[in-house]
């Protein structure tokens, strides 16, 4: 192992490191001056440094690549990395935005910081091209996300399900070490690139499957798919809807980038990944089962539900099913779809969250039965409502339509096993419309169930911005796909 | 100046931006409404004038056609892409479309002025302006056709804007419904073309279906009934342009349409919808001409271009006949719109897009006059329509009776003067030399005598004689008396007056410059064009035929100027028999209701019975199963799941109790789950590479 170049280590890694800085002039400048202020002035004086850092951030993964050799054991940079990162950074700078609104604590500073860490820890992951980094990275990212549930604390249920939330995560991260450690023994390397070169394209030993199974599952936890899910309903119910917007969006996107990253580089050469198309052994049938399992639980489960968060946590649940069917598609075209829906399902996502914040500021509420006259009372937001469940349903034109288009097709490109993903595609065709039900069910309460409480009110400027923004991105995404997955595919083949 | 094509998009963007503010701010000032909706089309007026200059300058063989094209998203191998063009056709259609619209915004805000959706109306304006530009620069079929129906939407929205009118909204459906019924046959006919040359795109560096290759192949193959493929494809677009254009047999639309407000029929309904169909056919004129036969002709002959001008032939005869008829001001005008429109058809069939684009120009011109002219006279009236009830306004309106007697000119092909003269003249001569009949010919001269004379017809009612407001025995509140319209209404009256009379010398046999701009072919000034023998003959029949059917008219109304309790139209007192056929507008309307209308409706009852006994049946069952499906996941769920797995727990509680008491035993239930999740996932994986 060659010696690490430290100083060019940092420069490689200046938007981390900018935003690592931040956070702590966030804490300290809010800690030191800020203190008496009002909380709304404390929020926004960190705001504003957060702000500047993260432009700072995106402006120095702007800038471009410098050239990692002597680091590619541990990194991986630019191309579709960076894509993802800029897309990390503006989905936290929006849940941030959003929870500048919300009485979610006293505790402004460190709910900047560990926000901020749980942003680099999930930059981490999107760079990382070793085991080793990518589980420290992971944890970073988990650590940070149990305290900020907790951190809700005019919401008695924080702290139940916070313990729930950090007890899973717990034993999930369990799971990956223990499955990390099995590939370790396995192949005799952490890093991607040298696990890759042994596997040799034979079926994969116990001792292999166990481990990708032990990985499956403390990912499948992560990305909340089937049997791995049940935090998330909790969590997301638990948690302030910034914070929940937080894990449903750029925590999403990072963990699934790392595993899909995981998926097509490092056990690119495991025999059965479908290439025979016989099924022999391999991933493909675990991430079937789970996505199989992921579609019809999440959809049908939401069906059921009355708190609009618990929804949107079973929908993430369906979501992640989806989004695992462009997984299987597996090259460039399957990884840029899945890019592509996360980061318009997470625009879709924080912005259906901000509103939740809305109504719960309003009525006190997190029940879909809250949302009645929600049109007359806020006919703006009640619009951009409607784009982002639309657009969590998938109808044309809009971003989730198209995001779902990519999916599908790249998996029924890939030529891999094509009976089982064409039956894939189908049930996730077939749940997508049962998922009308439940997204229409929201709809339906906004705009025709009449409501005594129609007064006309304002939002908060910071929401509607936040809202509107996020609306216009949908919108823009869904008609313009090509601005995202052009150069995605382009930096991935 | 090539910043002007890479702005292009501007022109359409900037009226759907209005729009868009204009819809979601309703609580703006009228004047600042206004201001925002004359703004953005008058910055796209100035785009289009800089884009119309640009073509000016350009060389012919070169640069007079650019396109900008950018990939809209990827889907699979094909991007799918979309673009705009700048060319002659493009440049001179914008630059009319946003004058003559500007003008039109202008007059209606006098004219809108006391309508409380105010608003509104601006922003369904803006919106139309929006689609139709898009339209005009669109360079792929595909854009062209969503702006396509888009502008009917806009339309549908504006025929329909006084809503509360029941005769309104009938016209609004009848006009969308019928519209898309032509649309049918464009939408075929896109797909068709474009999975015949395989792109979309119109330019494309010589890969667009307009282009030689993709039309040499389309003229060459042979499809159904022995037709060259093009030919197929022309004939499906021309029922889209039959619908957009009211052509017959789709003409039926347009004159209930005349119910939107004025400003509409004269913006959507006279100048620029309908005259989309046309441009249309003029855009995709190359592959109408596909395969022609004899290259030696002057112009083209194809089994589509045929069919286009009988179909304009006979639309320009009927139009005209039922128009002598009609009472209604405005009704008059739309039929003289239909047989305008036939004209231009008859136009492009016989000598190509330069001949129909330049009646198209001078017609939007006077055509926009007439309708605004008649707004001013029915906002003076007190929203009185009907031409019988009026007369003597000459004295009491002089700025609109003046502007509106040029239009009249124009529009009666009046000699030397008038641009209408000018470009019917071009549309006769080039019928004249068409080597496949005489017909529309004698067609067309037969329709300018008839257009000259309903127009000194409406001319006397109107204008001349007494007024007869008062008159009617049914009124019982009298109306006030007429009165001239406020400045912001005649003022683009008067300007409009300029250039339906100006426009025509840009186009006069003498000077071909219109014509040689729109083919991309250098023009000359020489006098002595004007007396070769064809053209001379030509245009001294056709000014003999205006001036016999403004005479006649004379003779047969003006008694009506002098005697005001005339009841019987002298017309009708001579020709009984088809003064009712034409007031009944040969019962076309009667026809449809009773064949096509009545067919859909049984259509739609047995439809309706199907869908109620049948697949309401179907789709309760799959309601009931997904129900039960989900019903049983939750008896599942909460009965069997959860009992069983409450009794498997209860060893392991109670080795931790002390976890249990505090936590709810859901954790400890979401733990094992996941445990046997693994050991389950694992053992199908063993058990799947032992097989």
């Amino acid at each position: 192992m060659t010696p690490v170049d430290y100083s060019r280590l940092l420069l490689l890694l200046a938007p981390e490191m900018i935003l690592v800085i931040t956070a702590l002039a966030v804490l300290a400048a809010d800690l030191i001056w800020a203190r008496d202020l009002k909380d709304r002035n404390r929020h926004t004086i960190a705001f504003s440094i957060t702000l500047f850092g993260s432009l700072a951030a995106v402006a120095s993964l702007m800038m471009g690549t410098p050239d990692p050799a002597g680091a590619t054991q541990w990194l991986t940079l630019g191309g579709a990395t960076t894509t993802v990162k800029i897309g990390l950074i503006a989905l936290t700078l929006s849940a941030l935005a959003i929870s500048t609104r919300s009485p979610l604590t006293s505790h402004i500073g460190e709910l900047y910081l560990l926000t901020l860490l749980a942003t680099v820890g999930m930059l981490f992951m999107a760079s990382a091209n070793h085991l080793l980094l990518a589980f420290i990275a992971l944890e970073l990212v988990s650590l940070s996300f149990y305290i900020l549930v907790a951190l809700y604390r005019h919401h008695k249920p924080a702290a139940e399900g916070a313990l729930r939330y950090f007890l899973l995560g717990g034993v999930s991260a369990g799971f990956t070490l223990f499955g990390l450690s099995f590939i370790y023994g396995a192949t005799g390397s952490m890093a991607f690139d040298q696990i890759s070169q042994q596997l040799d394209g034979s079926p994969p030993s116990p001792l292999l499957i166990v481990g990708m199974v032990a990985l499956v599952i403390g990912f499948g936890f992560k990305i909340a798919a089937v049997p791995m899910h049940l935090w998330a309903p909790d969590a997301y119910q638990a948690a302030a809807p910034p914070v929940g917007a937080l894990i449903a969006s750029a925590s999403k996107l990072a963990s699934f980038y790392l595993f899909a990253r995981i998926w097509t580089v490092v056990l690119a050469d495991v025999a059965g990944r479908g290439a025979d198309s016989s099924l022999s052994a391999g991933w493909l049938i675990l991430l079937a089962i789970l996505a199989a399992a992921s579609l019809i639980l999440g959809n049908v489960a939401a069906i059921a539900q009355t708190s609009l968060k618990r929804l949107l946590a079973y929908s993430a649940i369906a979501h992640a099913g989806y989004i695992l069917i462009g997984l299987m598609g597996e090259q460039a075209d399957g990884i840029a779809a899945v890019i592509y829906y996360l980061v318009t399902y997470g625009l879709a996502i924080v912005g259906a969250f901000a509103l939740v914040l809305l109504v719960e500021g309003s009525d006190g509420s997190d029940q879909i039965t809250a949302f009645a006259g929600f049109h007359r009372r806020y006919p703006l937001e009640s619009f951009c409502l409607l784009i982002f469940i639309l657009s969590l349903a998938g109808i044309p034109p809009l971003a989730g339509f198209f995001g779902k288009f990519y999916l599908f097709a790249a998996a029924l490109k890939s030529g891999l096993a094509s009976n089982l993903l064409f039956a894939l595609v189908v049930l996730a065709v077939a749940m997508s419309a049962v998922s009308l039900y439940y997204y229409l069910k929201v709809l339906k309460q906004a705009y025709v169930v009449p409501s005594p409480n129609t007064a006309r009110r304002r939002s908060d400027p910071v929401l509607r911005v936040v809202v509107i923004l996020m609306a216009i991105g949908v919108v823009a995404l869904g008609c313009f796909p090509d601005i995202l997955v052009g150069d995605l595919v382009a930096d991935l083949k | 100046m090539d910043q002007i094509l890479q702005l292009l998009w501007l022109v359409p963007v900037l009226p759907l931006i209005a729009s868009v503010i204009l819809v979601s701010r309703p609580g703006w000032s009228r004047r600042r409404a206004h201001s925002v909706a004359i703004g953005a089309l008058g910055f796209s007026g100035i785009i289009s004038l800089l884009a119309f200059m640009k073509t000016l300058g350009a060389d012919p063989a070169t640069t007079a056609r650019e396109v900008v094209t950018v990939t809209w998203f990827q889907m699979g191998v094909a991007p799918l892409q979309i673009g705009w063009v700048l060319d002659p056709l493009t440049a001179v259609m914008l630059t009319m479309v946003t004058f003559v619209g500007t003008l039109i915004f202008i007059f209606s805000t006098g004219y809108m002025a006391s309508d409380e959706r105010y608003r509104l109306f601006f922003a369904y304006l803006s919106l139309f302006a929006a689609a139709m530009l898009g339209m005009i620069i669109s360079n792929s079929l595909l854009l062209l056709f969503i702006c396509w129906e888009l502008v009917g939407v806009a339309s549908y929205l504006l025929i329909g804007f006084w809503a509360h009118k029941p005769s309104a909204a009938a016209a609004a459906k009848k006009a969308f419904i019928t519209t898309r019924i032509g649309d049918i046959g464009f939408f075929i006919g896109m797909l068709w073309l474009a999975s015949s040359s395989g792109s979309l795109l119109f330019f494309d560096n010589g890969s667009g279906c307009l282009e030689e290759n993709a039309l040499g192949l389309l003229g060459s193959q042979v499809t159904i009934l022995g037709l060259a493929l093009s030919t197929a494809i022309s004939l499906l677009i021309l029922w889209g342009a039959m619908g957009k254009s009211g052509q017959f047999p789709l003409h039926v639309w347009l004159p209930d349409a005349m119910e939107g407000p004025t400003p509409v029929s004269a913006l959507i309904h006279a100048a620029t919808m309908v005259a989309a169909g046309v441009f249309l056919m003029a855009r995709l004129y190359p592959l109408m001409a596909a395969g022609a036969t004899g290259t030696d002709d002057a112009f083209p002959v194809t089994g589509a271009l045929i069919a286009t001008t009988f179909v304009g032939s006979i639309t320009a005869l009927l139009g005209a006949l039922i128009a002598v008829a009609q009472t209604d001001i405005k009704r008059i005008l739309a039929y003289s719109t239909v047989s305008q429109l036939g004209y231009m058809m008859m136009g492009l069939g016989t000598g190509g897009p330069a001949v129909a684009m330049f009646h198209l120009i001078t017609h939007a011109f006077f055509k926009a006059l007439l309708f605004l002219g008649a707004g001013s006279v029915i906002h003076g009236c007190h929203d009185v329509q009907d031409i019988r009830r009026m007369g003597g306004l000459k004295g009491a309106m002089p700025v609109t009776f003046a502007t509106y007697a040029i239009g009249m000119l124009a529009l009666a092909g009046f000699p030397l003067l008038f641009a209408g003269f000018w470009s019917k003249d071009a549309i006769l001569h080039s019928t004249h030399t068409w080597s496949v009949s005489h017909l529309p010919y004698w067609i067309g001269l037969i329709g300018a005598f008839l257009t000259a004379f309903y127009m000194t017809r409406q001319m006397f009612y109107v204008f001349f004689g007494g007024n007869r407001l008062n008159e009617s025995e049914a009124e019982s509140h009298p109306v006030p008396p007429p009165h001239e319209s406020p400045a912001v209404m005649t003022w683009p009256l008067i300007i409009l007056a300029a250039g339906a009379v100006l426009l025509g010398f840009i186009g006069t046999p003498a000077f071909p410059w219109f014509q040689g701009y729109i083919d991309r072919a250098p023009s000359t000034l020489s006098l002595s064009a004007l007396f070769e023998s064809g053209t001379l003959s030509v245009m001294i029949l056709s000014s003999l035929v205006g001036l016999g059917g403004i005479g006649l008219a004379y003779l047969f109304y003006r008694p009506i100027a002098f005697r005001p309790n005339q009841q019987v139209d002298p017309l009708q007192r001579r020709l009984p028999r088809f003064f009712d056929l034409a007031t009944h507008r040969f019962w076309i309307d009667e026809l449809y209701d009773k064949t096509i209308v009545a067919a859909v409706g049984a259509l739609a009852l047995v439809s309706d019975l199907i869908d109620r006994k049948i697949v309401h049946r179907i789709v309760e069952c799959v309601r009931r199963a997904v129900q039960g499906i989900a019903w049983v996941t939750r008896f599942t769920d909460e009965h069997l799941v959860n009992g069983a797995f409450d009794r498997s727990c209860d060893g392991f509680r109670w080795g931790a109790r002390q976890g249990a008491r505090l936590q709810s035993g859901q954790t400890q239930r979401y733990l094992k789950i996941v445990g046997s999740s693994l050991v389950g996932l694992v053992l199908v994986l063993i058990w799947i590479s032992r097989s």
